[in-house]
């Protein structure tokens, strides 16, 4: 089979921006376009379509729809959302319900825009690949590896650790760590499924570990609690931590419920097949935290070290 | 010092209560046995030549007062002070005086004897303690003094007070506007960002093609100098040539049309963000003083502009019908405000799938009429009547501080005109603004 080139639909109500995106990527790969929301959503059904990138205001369906769409019917599609104006609300719903890549803004950077879909297309090439050799395999995830999971809260309060407990089935064993240093420890220790954090500061610890989890340990998700709504951490933390959900504090019951759940499943999916953990690639880090890499190259060290004990 | 002088001498202070202590006058009062002679000689005292009357006391407590008018009156009689003179004085004493407390305040008290006073005025009034007993006279006149005084005071708190009230009222309509403009800016950094982004882009394939043209043009200007020169070709033209295959696709004539085409849209949407940043300009301007001559067409289409990307995200059509204008005398960037005001007001009216909002301008008597009319949820009789109420709001608390309608309608008053409305609930809203079109001539 020939290596046909990956195609890519952008989604755009403005046609200058879609006429400019097929200049950029001209030879690159097949290039889908249009202004309406809806046909992009039938062409997704009807072809395979590596990478979807959507402009977020339009008139009509918008961006964030249009990715949710395209994660429902198809998972393997990689969802890019481009946009002019990067609002709390729309890029909250961009990672829990687009679960997308990586959320770019306007005026794009050229080389970056043409590397992040590059990037996508070859995960998705590979994901599409794979999809057909799993359809015969089992669809669900065995239950037991779901339950037998471990989550890890890192709160210094305590309420949301106990809103975890409650929310989860008694058999996941559920750690409350209060400390950054708390919850590295466990994750150095154990195969953590999902990591609840609380984050309360723009420019803590919190969030450089955050970013830098995914390095780590790739099968583990990060669920993400937050109280401030700053547009431009989430955004940081979707592009370089691929964070899996993002909720604002208080927390609603059942949009927790159903993340968790679902990270959970996600994880079980990811450790009985390693290749899909590359869907969640993350950017090198931005930026210098002096205080964390130390700490987390020490963990490193030492899940290093037990897996070469393992193996040795 | 004398301590005793010290504590004394206590000027009331802006903050003492302002009763009648410092109105006070020790004066000795009238024994009820003195007779009418007596007291007649007390008047002539030099001591008293400034009161009106002296208090008849009875054991400290005051019982009469005896006016120096009364004593004019009978002595002026035929024989009236060989009648009256050896008789005491409560014979010709008032018995009932006014007599008040040193606490009363002086408000109080300037009511008390508006009350009791007959013209001419005659008596002064009698002073207690809180026992009853008597401590002196004051005069009615000191008290007008007192009253003056207080009303003085007051006035300069009202002018400070009105001043401050001035400026927090600039600075209301102020922060409505950055609250408006604040709506806005979500959109408005969406509608530059989004040309921005296709020209930012365009520029950049425009120079890298024309980088490519430049080498495609050295490599084949090389080959034809090595075809028409008299050296033998030189192993750098089989490098050129490949350059001219890979180049050529890249540069063909297609590539230089779509270019083109690509660089039209460039310019289209660099004047797009030049349209918003002019929009945005008139917006901003604080012209507190400026009376310009405006076209309120112009001002209709400029904040039609500003409200577009929430016009298209919520597929509201605009129904535009635009009457041959003369130009008003205006301050355009608060005719601006209240468009953009009625306009904000329309769209989130609308929570249906065929919003449609008329602006319909008109001259009519030397005035301009804008309607702007939507077909959204419409206000109820109730609302209505208070709309333009300040902090009067439908809205969930933390959306719009409900002050648009209210500054609106200040604004169009001042400049002399009028603003109405009407509606009827889930048909919809109407409002119209009538502005002269000579100016007001004085600072909105």
């Amino acid at each position: 089979m020939t290596d046909a080139l990956p195609s890519v639909l952008f989604v755009d109500d403005e046609e200058r921006v879609l006429r400019s995106l097929r200049m950029l990527f001209r030879g690159r790969c097949e290039i889908l376009a249009t202004t309406s929301g809806r046909e992009a959503i039938d062409w997704v059904r009807q072809r395979r379509i590596h990478v979807v990138v959507s402009d977020q205001r339009m008139p009509g369906v918008t961006g964030v729809e249009v990715l949710r769409a395209v994660a429902e019917h198809s998972p393997a599609t990689m969802r890019v959302l481009l946009t002019g104006y990067a609002d709390m609300d729309a890029v909250a719903a961009s990672v829990n319900e687009g679960e997308i890549y990586r959320f770019v803004e306007k005026p794009w950077n050229g080389p970056y825009l043409l590397d992040v879909v590059a990037q996508a297309a070859r995960v998705a090439t590979r994901d599409f690949a794979a999809a057909q050799a799993r359809a015969t395999a089992a669809a669900s995830v065995e239950p037991a590896s779901v339950i037998a999971a471990r989550v890890v809260v890192l709160d210094d309060g305590g309420a949301i650790a106990a809103l975890v407990r409650e929310l989860l089935p008694a058999a996941v064993h559920v750690d409350h760590a209060r400390t950054l240093e708390e919850a590295l420890s466990v994750l150095a220790e154990h195969d953590v499924a999902t990591v609840v954090a609380q984050l309360s500061s723009a420019h803590g610890d919190v969030a450089e570990a955050l970013k830098r989890l995914k390095h780590l340990r790739p099968a583990t998700l990060a669920i993400v609690i937050s109280p401030l709504r700053d547009s431009r951490l989430v955004i940081g933390l979707i592009n370089e931590g691929q964070i899996f959900r993002f909720l604002l504090q208080p927390p609603v019951r059942e949009l927790l419920r159903r993340g968790l759940v679902a990270a959970l499943e996600r994880h079980a999916e990811l450790r009985a097949n390693a290749g899909l953990q590359h869907r969640y690639g993350v950017e090198a880090p931005r930026g210098e935290s002096p205080g964390v890499p130390g700490r987390l190259l020490q963990v490193w060290r030492r899940i290093r070290e037990a897996a070469v004990a393992r193996i040795g | 010092m004398n301590p005793a002088l010290t504590t004394r001498a206590r000027t009331p202070s802006a903050a003492a209560p302002a009763d009648l202590q410092p109105l006070q006058q020790q004066t000795a009062p009238v024994d009820p046995h003195t007779s009418v002679l007596d007291v007649a000689r007390l008047f002539l005292d030099p001591r008293h030549a400034g009161l009106l009357s002296l208090a008849v006391v009875d054991a400290g407590r005051p019982v009469g007062s005896i006016s120096r008018y009364e004593l004019m009156r009978v002595f002026l009689m035929p024989y009236g002070r060989e009648l009256y003179g050896r008789r005491p004085i409560t014979a010709l004493m008032n018995a009932q005086p006014l007599v008040l407390a040193l606490a009363t305040p002086l408000d109080q008290a300037a009511r008390a004897i508006a009350t009791h006073i007959r013209s001419p005025i005659t008596d002064d009034f009698v002073l207690v303690d809180a026992d009853g007993c008597y401590v002196g006279t004051g005069l009615v006149l000191d008290v007008l003094r007192a009253v003056e005084g207080r009303l003085a005071d007051r006035g300069g708190e009202l002018e400070r007070a009105y001043a401050r009230l001035k400026s927090s009222q600039l600075q209301l309509v102020q922060s409505e506007k950055m609250a408006s403009l604040g709506q806005m800016v979500a959109g408005l950094v969406h509608e530059i960002n989004t040309p921005l982004g296709y020209v930012r882009n365009n520029v950049e394939m425009t120079r890298g093609a024309l980088g490519d043209a430049a080498q495609l043009l050295a490599a084949q200007q090389a080959v034809i100098d090595a075809l028409t020169g008299a050296s033998e070709p030189d192993a750098d033209l089989d490098v050129r040539m490949a350059e001219i295959e890979e180049l050529r696709p890249r540069v063909d004539a297609a590539a230089m049309r779509d270019l083109c085409d690509l660089l039209d849209d460039t310019l289209h949407g660099v004047g797009q963000i030049g349209d918003l940043v002019s929009n945005l300009k008139d917006f901003s301007r604080l012209d507190q003083s400026g009376l310009q001559k405006a076209d309120v067409n112009k001002l209709v289409d400029s904040a039609l502009k500003i409200v577009q990307h929430l016009l298209r995200k919520r597929e509201v059509s605009v129904v535009r019908e635009a009457g041959e204008l003369p130009q008003i005398e205006c301050a355009p960037a608060q005719i601006n405000q209240v468009l953009l005001n009625l306009l904000g007001n329309a769209i989130q009216a609308i929570e249906h799938e065929h919003g449609r909002i008329v602006v319909r301008t008109q001259a009519l008597d030397g005035r301009v009429l804008i309607l702007v009319e939507d077909n959204g949820k419409g206000i109820a009789a109730e609302h209505l009547a208070r709309i333009f109420d300040p902090f009067f709001t439908t809205k969930p608390v933390g959306q719009g501080t409900g002050m648009g309608l209210a500054i609106s309608h200040q604004i169009v008053e001042q400049h002399g005109g009028m603003i109405r409305v009407a509606s009827k609930p889930g048909i919809g809203t109407r409002f119209l603004v009538v502005l002269p079109v000579e100016g007001r001539g004085k600072r909105p």
